[in-house]
């Protein structure tokens, strides 16, 4: 079309022009889904940031807590006819934030110990393998100098007792499918993901350089991330920051829907009713649907139902965008709705493939379990899953 | 105007979280569909009719003025409140609270979005079938408020013939409850319908009781490419002059198709000056004859192309193109006023021509689609608003449709309504008289003029009376 303006040709600080205030997002917001108050909408946030821009508003606290209380899920922008790139104006606007100290607190506590320690835990970055010790022999990956795939566990998975089981299935997978992979350890930085969707980019880039280095350093030609927002990092924003890697970048259910349909692996049957949960960083951003259902159709007997909502219009667990670190009880609400929406189903397992869906939604169904909805489900990633079914 | 001590009393009312007074939260409230921005004075969300009553009684004592506002999807301007005004957001009031499938109706809270309300039905078997583009953004209070109209309603008729019962919240706080799950009532004044359009300026609409229809069984829609306009708004009378009434038969024009296409990329013509959409149902074999009947007549008429759906997704592709038009001119400008003339039909092609030719001799870009069935166009004028000059001209190009409009025996609004942005023609367009009646039928229901002053009429001339 001729006369007009392509949304690739815009500056950030244009995007919002675009938005016509239609309100088509309200609906597939989960946190306007949630309060059914507009300052909860996207349409209100672009609405926020574009009157700042424009002098109308200024910045405060509660307007911080308004750009923080979104899950940058990327939902609406699905829908938008306009096209208005709400992740991008919502990343900018956080930053804006950052300048001015309004940093959420919660998310300035988190930035503040990836800047300490390198990743978010708090904890020594020296400490990356603790999730290994309790193993009965340490992974064959571990402290290896040269290997043709590097494994990043990512941040939650390293340090969180509840998710140490994914890089465990993880590297057994990885074992029993006779790779050659290699762990990064006390190596292993942040992804920059963290910093980067709070508005601090030239932090995240530090530690992306530097991952970068660890894993040429390897000599390897493939990553594999188990955390889907550490996958997005490297397969999307890495190359746009640091240039060509020259690597071939894989979301660990890719790895294994590969390595199952090559036979690598056998599987036992699990006679059982499983739903997915579309990871927003995986499907949304990453286009990655058909990967973790690929898997789920090489257990035998095991039948794949879906949600309502699924795919591209997967509802979020309530886990992204830091707004667990922000608001908890807001995160926990969203992550009951999308639990409910499991139970639905009347499957026997929730299974996503991030540590952090797992971790939401497995405090959604402690939740709702305590408000008396009886549900009979297991929430589990695609790994802790096929590893157990392992012959 | 308002002080803690309200603030606080309207707190105790509907619960802290649901009084909002800071500006970043008031400015989430400053707009609706258009343009338009002004910030209200506060916003309360109740969640109950007991609340609302408690809130308006405390508006009317302090005489604060009151803007219901549902998904603020309006295309008029009527949910912005006026300077120091509250905002009454409704969407917390989203449950529906009886589908009565023996009679056919359905009862739900006014915040309900309408698309909920047409998936629970379906789930039985049943249809609720005024379907404004923006269902699944709109609701139904703000549905009935405005009138809203989509392009199932050639067949099936709009809003207000759907509305059965109302509850209603009066500026003074007294609940009225009018109409009934009668199918015939003439036992008084028509009260339900004197609320239809009224945009909250005659009270808060809080629940209604809508009829439905058994769901037709089959449909069938097709796609006509014309690459001249003329012909294809001469072809819609033809295709209704046939003998066939689509259930939906709509037009979109060459700009229309390309913001179109380039957000869904779903395989329009963007070469074409226009394109129909048609939609036939019934039983099978109906709904096929009609829609082979309307094609060859777009084929008589000039279509250079028509095709027929293959199965439902390829007929939900093409609903999907005409329910994201309006959205999608975002693309071409930032900034577009969407008109909502109706004509007589069979002023349609003369319409499309003076709309033209404003376009041309105001040179601006406006795109035109709508019910083409039924007479009722969406003349989009695309412009950017920080260009002062672009925007004196959007104002006189408004004034020059709607005078053609009028001209031509229509009207200004079918299914948007006046709110502020048509108020100065709307005496133009009703006359003298109707003004008065109107203005005494507002006095009558809100003799504070607290009910969305300066919509639909303009404040002072109310005042004026009081
Ligand atoms: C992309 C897009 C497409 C659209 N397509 C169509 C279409 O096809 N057909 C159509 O008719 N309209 C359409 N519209 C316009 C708009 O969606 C309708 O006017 C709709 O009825 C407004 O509903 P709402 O809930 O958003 O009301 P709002 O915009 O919030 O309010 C509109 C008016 O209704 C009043 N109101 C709202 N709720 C109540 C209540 N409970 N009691 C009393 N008064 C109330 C408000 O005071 C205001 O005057 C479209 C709008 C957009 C943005």
């Amino acid at each position: 079309m001729t006369e007009t303006t392509r949304l690739a040709d815009l500056t950030h600080d244009e995007l919002y022009l675009h938005c016509i205030r239609c309100g088509l997002c309200l609906y597939t917001c989960p946190a306007y889904l949630e309060t059914l108050l507009e300052p909860d909408s996207p349409r209100a946030r672009i609405a926020l940031v574009r009157a700042a821009a424009e002098g109308r508003l200024d910045y405060s606290e509660r307007f911080a807590d308004r750009i923080h209380r979104c899950t940058l899920c990327t939902a609406c922008e699905k829908v938008c006819p306009s096209g208005v790139e709400v992740e991008k104006l919502l990343v900018e606007g956080r930053a804006d934030l950052a300048e001015a100290g309004l940093l959420s607190p919660g998310v300035r506590r988190l930035t503040e110990s990836l800047a300490a320690n390198h990743n978010i835990s708090g904890e020594d970055n020296s400490r990356r393998l603790i999730w290994t010790e309790n193993l009965p022999q340490p992974p064959l990956g571990a402290g290896k100098a040269q290997a043709k795939m590097a494994y990043f566990v990512g941040c939650v998975s390293s340090f969180f007792p509840a998710s140490y089981s994914i890089p465990q299935s993880m590297t057994r997978l990885l074992e029993a499918a006779g790779e050659d992979y290699a762990l990064l350890g006390e190596q292993e930085q942040c992804c920059g993901f963290p910093l980067l969707v709070s508005g601090q980019e030239p932090r995240a880039e530090e530690m992306m350089r530097h991952n970068l280095e660890r894993v040429r350093a390897l000599g390897a030609d493939t990553v594999v991330a188990s955390c889907p927002s550490c996958y997005h990092m490297w397969k999307h924003v890495y190359p746009e920051v640091l240039g060509e890697l020259g690597l071939r970048v894989l979301h660990a259910t890719e790895w294994l829907a590969d390595a199952l349909e090559q036979g690598r692996l056998k599987l036992k049957p699990l006679p059982g009713r499983v739903t997915y949960h579309d990871p927003c960083d995986l499907g949304r951003k990453s286009g990655i649907y058909d990967a973790p259902r690929r898997v789920l159709r090489q257990v035998p007997e095991l039948e794949l139902v879906e949600m309502r909502d699924h795919h591209a219009n997967a509802l979020c667990c309530g886990g992204g965008g830091n707004l667990e670190s922000h608001n908890p009880d807001l995160s926990g609400a969203l992550a009951e709705r999308r639990v409910q929406q499991a139970v639905d189903t009347g499957a026997q397992y929730l299974v996503s493939a991030c540590q952090q869906c797992k971790r939401t939604m497995a405090n959604g169904l402690r939740l709702l379990t305590k408000k008396g909805v009886k549900a009979r489900l297991r929430v589990m990633d695609l790994m802790e899953l096929v590893e157990r079914q392992l012959e | 105007m308002v002080n803690t001590a309200i603030v606080e009393e309207l707190r105790g009312i509907v619960g802290a979280d649901y009084v909002l007074t800071d500006p970043a939260d008031l400015a989430s409230y400053a707009y609706d569909g258009t343009f338009q921005e002004r910030r209200p004075a506060l916003v309360v969300s109740p969640a109950t009719t007991a609340e609302v009553v408690a809130v308006v009684k405390v508006a009317a004592r302090e005489r604060l003025p009151i803007t219901a506002r549902g998904m603020g999807s309006g295309l008029a301007g009527a949910s912005i409140a006026g300077e120091g005004g509250l905002v009454l957001s409704l969407t917390r009031m989203n449950r529906i609270l009886e589908i009565d499938q023996e009679n056919m109706m359905a009862t739900a809270q006014a915040g309900v979005i309408t698309g909920d309300l047409q998936n629970a039905v379906a789930a039985v078997g049943l249809m609720y079938p005024p379907d404004p583009s923006s269902l699944k953004h709109s609701t139904l209070g703000g549905n009935a408020a405005c009138g809203a109209g989509g392009p199932m309603c050639l067949k099936y008729g709009v809003t207000q013939d759907y509305v059965q019962a109302l509850e209603v919240v009066l500026a003074d706080g007294e609940v009225l409850r009018c109409g009934g799950k009668n199918i015939k009532d003439v036992t008084g004044y028509n009260l339900v319908d004197l609320f239809i359009g009224s945009e909250g300026t005659l009270g808060i609409i809080t629940e209604l009781t809508v009829k439905l229809i058994p769901k037709p069984a089959a449909t069938r829609t097709a796609k006509a490419v014309f690459p001249r306009m003329d012909d294809a708004s001469a072809a819609v009378n033809r295709i209704l002059l046939s003998g066939v009434l689509p259930s939906k038969l709509e037009i979109m024009d060459g700009t229309t198709i390309e913001c179109v296409e380039d957000y869904l990329h779903c395989g329009l013509p963007t070469d074409a000056e226009a394109i129909l959409i048609i939609e036939t149902d019934g039983d099978a074999v109906n709904a096929q004859r009609e829609i082979e009947t309307a094609a060859q007549v777009c084929k008589d008429s000039g279509a250079s192309e028509v095709q027929v759906a293959r199965d439902a997704k390829e007929a939900d592709e093409l609903w999907l193109a005409r329910r994201s038009v309006s959205g999608s001119l975002g693309r071409a400008r930032p900034n577009k006023l969407g008109e909502d003339i109706s004509v007589p039909r069979s002023a349609i092609p003369e319409m499309v021509r003076r709309i033209k030719e404003i376009a041309f001799r105001h040179e601006l870009r406006i795109v035109v689609f709508g019910h083409a069935g039924d007479g009722n166009l969406h003349p989009n004028i695309l412009f950017d608003r920080r260009d002062p000059d672009e925007l004196r001209r959007v104002e006189e190009a408004v004034a020059d449709i709607f005078a053609a409009a009028v001209e031509l025996g229509g009207t200004l609004s079918g299914e948007h309504g006046v709110g502020t942005l048509k108020l100065p023609y709307l005496e133009m367009a009703v006359g003298p008289v109707a003004m008065r009646v109107m203005r005494g039928i507002k006095g009558a229901l809100d003799p504070l003029n607290i009910l969305n002053p300066g919509k639909v009429l303009p404040r002072e001339l109310h005042c004026e009376r009081a």
